[in-house]
């Protein structure tokens, strides 16, 4: 894969992250690296090994359809960056 | 008529009718006040960790059966990527590789017919908080009681043909969630809504054209719009040469117009992976076969022995299956009665408007079955007439629920005379009485029989079985 400015600006869209154009050429060196150094297990044979997706054997883990440990809502806001005390407020998404 | 057929595939997102959310143990009842049904999980606190709502699974599981859907023996939860203040993790916990149920079809009556449409899958999922745009002019407003609510999303193969169709499989959505008891599906709370893919194509063309998806249209009466919109926007730009483009539209009541969201080009990247929060769910025997225990008649099932074993028409059959409650009951009250008709007729004219009336099922009538079907019978064998039995014995019945309903109408002298004697001594009567009439009933005024019929009924005081005294009137006036 091809790490580009491109690449850059895509992912910055994806994560809504704005990197300043110096970061971005950190950041090109840092994905190459990471890259290169994953690239390192595909040395691996791997031929018949079903991906690793879980880390127990663990099934059925279900929760009963029960209401409990509810926050109040003045609990719920409290790391709100903004809030009005009712909802959240975030910059506005949608431009009327 | 137009040259072009159209083409639609619906995405519908029920709402589950569970107590709590879908991965967390939050409240998820409509309409609380903002923020007050959230917990840490729904926040996306670090450190916590989703666990599954068994009924979401169990529900999922008994729509599949109920539509003969393959059920996937292996489940696995993924994650679908955005960043949106709606969804504070940002991803919304999905079924993108693995959805539980594959395949099987949906009847839906419309026109008069019944027809398949089949379904590609079911998926479960969450549904986001709800962001509110135009009450502060300098913020969005986020409201997160709504995140993490439970959701199948029903993807169905694109055999569907115009809005006609799409009502109905919305409406058959709606039956069939709340026959099941799974959601109450109601549209106006945003329990039901849906996803619309529409394309155009020539008529006898196999290929299907581009489509376009309007999203999230939460009433029948928008979906209608939009589709009528979209249909036309299409047809023009082919007509004219243009090429529809796959893209996302957003529809706007306001303007009834569709406008583009998304083209395909900048179509999102929901860069989608297995969620190792969530352990695989097996579906094993002993799950299916609860729920295989848990399913009701259906509604085309029910119809099917509406019209073939009871030989109801098409359109009484279609009430009667409305409700799963009144399907049911009226089920059972004809394989002990043998009046068919009789019974469907109280069921569509009195009972249906009785529980209406009383917001509650059919099945809280206070009326015992053996009493409904001594009704029943009273008018069949002639001894109550119809329009005395509808108007004046159902209210006393209703009133008077344990007092057995023959003696009720003896009681309240509702029996009728069809002594053909009794009859004809008023007949006679009422001839003596008006002999211009009878005149000029006799040079051709047949009209009158009208005004004699009300005479003699009023003389009777109702009770007269009124085809008897029709023959017997017919006659005497020669």
């Amino acid at each position: 894969m091809k790490i580009d400015k491109d690449l850059i600006l895509k992912l910055e869209h994806l994560s809504k992250l704005q990197l300043t154009e110096e970061e971005r050429k950190n950041m090109i060196g840092d994905l190459n690296n990471i890259l290169k150094m994953v690239d390192k297990l595909n040395e691996i044979d791997t031929e018949g090994v079903e991906p690793l997706t879980y880390m127990t054997e663990a099934v059925n883990v279900f929760r009963e359809d029960e209401i409990k440990n509810q926050l109040s809502r003045e609990e719920a806001l409290k790391n709100a960056p903004k809030t009005d005390g009712k909802f959240f407020q975030v910059p506005k998404v949608i431009k009327k | 008529m137009s040259k072009y057929e159209t083409i639609i595939g619906l995405e519908i997102h029920v709402q589950l009718s569970t107590k709590s959310k879908a991965f967390a143990s939050d409240d998820v009842k409509f309409g609380g006040a903002p923020n007050t049904q959230t917990g840490v999980i729904s926040l996306a606190h670090p450190g916590t960790l989703p666990k599954l709502n068994k009924k979401q699974l169990e529900y999922a599981i008994r729509l599949g059966l109920a539509i003969d859907s393959k059920i996937n023996p292996k489940n696995y939860f993924d994650r679908k990527n955005y960043n949106y203040p709606d969804l504070p993790k940002g991803y919304q916990i999905t079924q993108d590789k693995e959805p539980i149920c594959i395949g099987g079809e949906i009847p839906i009556y419309v026109k008069g017919e019944w027809k398949k449409i089949r379904i590609h899958h079911i998926h479960i999922e969450e549904d986001a908080g709800k962001s509110i745009h135009d009450q502060n002019p300098n913020f969005s407003l986020v409201d997160l009681n709504r995140a993490g609510t439970p959701l199948l999303e029903i993807v169905t193969e694109p055999d569907l043909r115009s809005a006609d169709e799409v009502e109905a499989l919305m409406g058959g959505m709606r039956q069939l969630a709340r026959y099941l008891d799974i959601s109450d599906g109601n549209m106006q709370e945003g329990s039901l809504r849906c996803d619309v893919n529409i394309s155009i194509r020539p008529f006898g063309q196999e290929e299907f054209g581009n489509r376009c998806e309007v999203k999230n249209l939460n009433s029948m009466k928008f979906a209608r719009k939009a589709i009528q919109y979209e249909v036309n926007r299409q047809i023009k730009l082919t007509e004219s040469g243009g090429e529809v483009q796959q893209q996302t539209l957003n529809f706007d009541p306001a303007t009834g117009k569709t406008s583009t969201l998304r083209t395909k080009e900048n179509a999102n990247d929901y860069r989608y992976f297995p969620d190792p929060d969530l352990p695989p769910v097996v579906v094993n025997k002993e799950i299916l076969e609860k729920q295989k225990a848990k399913l009701p008649v259906l509604p085309w099932e029910a119809f099917e022995v509406f019209s073939k074993k009871y030989q109801l028409s098409d359109d009484k059959a279609i009430q009667l299956i409305s409700e799963k409650s009144t399907a049911e009951f009226s089920l059972n009250l004809m394989e002990k009665g043998n009046s068919n008709k009789a019974i469907s007729n109280l069921i569509i004219q009195k009972l249906k408007p009785w529980s209406q009336e009383n917001s509650c099922s059919i099945s809280e009538l206070p009326i015992s079955e053996n009493q409904l079907l001594d009704f029943i019978e009273l008018i069949d064998n002639q001894l109550v007439s119809n329009s005395i039995a509808y108007e004046r014995l159902f209210p006393l019945l209703l009133e008077n629920p344990k007092t057995p309903v023959k003696e009720l109408a003896e009681r309240n002298d509702l029996i009728q005379s069809s002594d053909t004697g009794e009859l004809e001594k008023l007949i006679d009567e009422i001839i003596a009485q008006n002999q211009g009439k009878v005149k000029a009933y006799q040079n051709g005024k047949k009209g009158l029989l009208g005004f004699f019929m009300g005479q003699l009924m009023r003389a009777s005081k109702g009770q007269a079985d009124p085809k008897v005294a029709n023959k017997l009137m017919i006659e005497k006036l020669g």
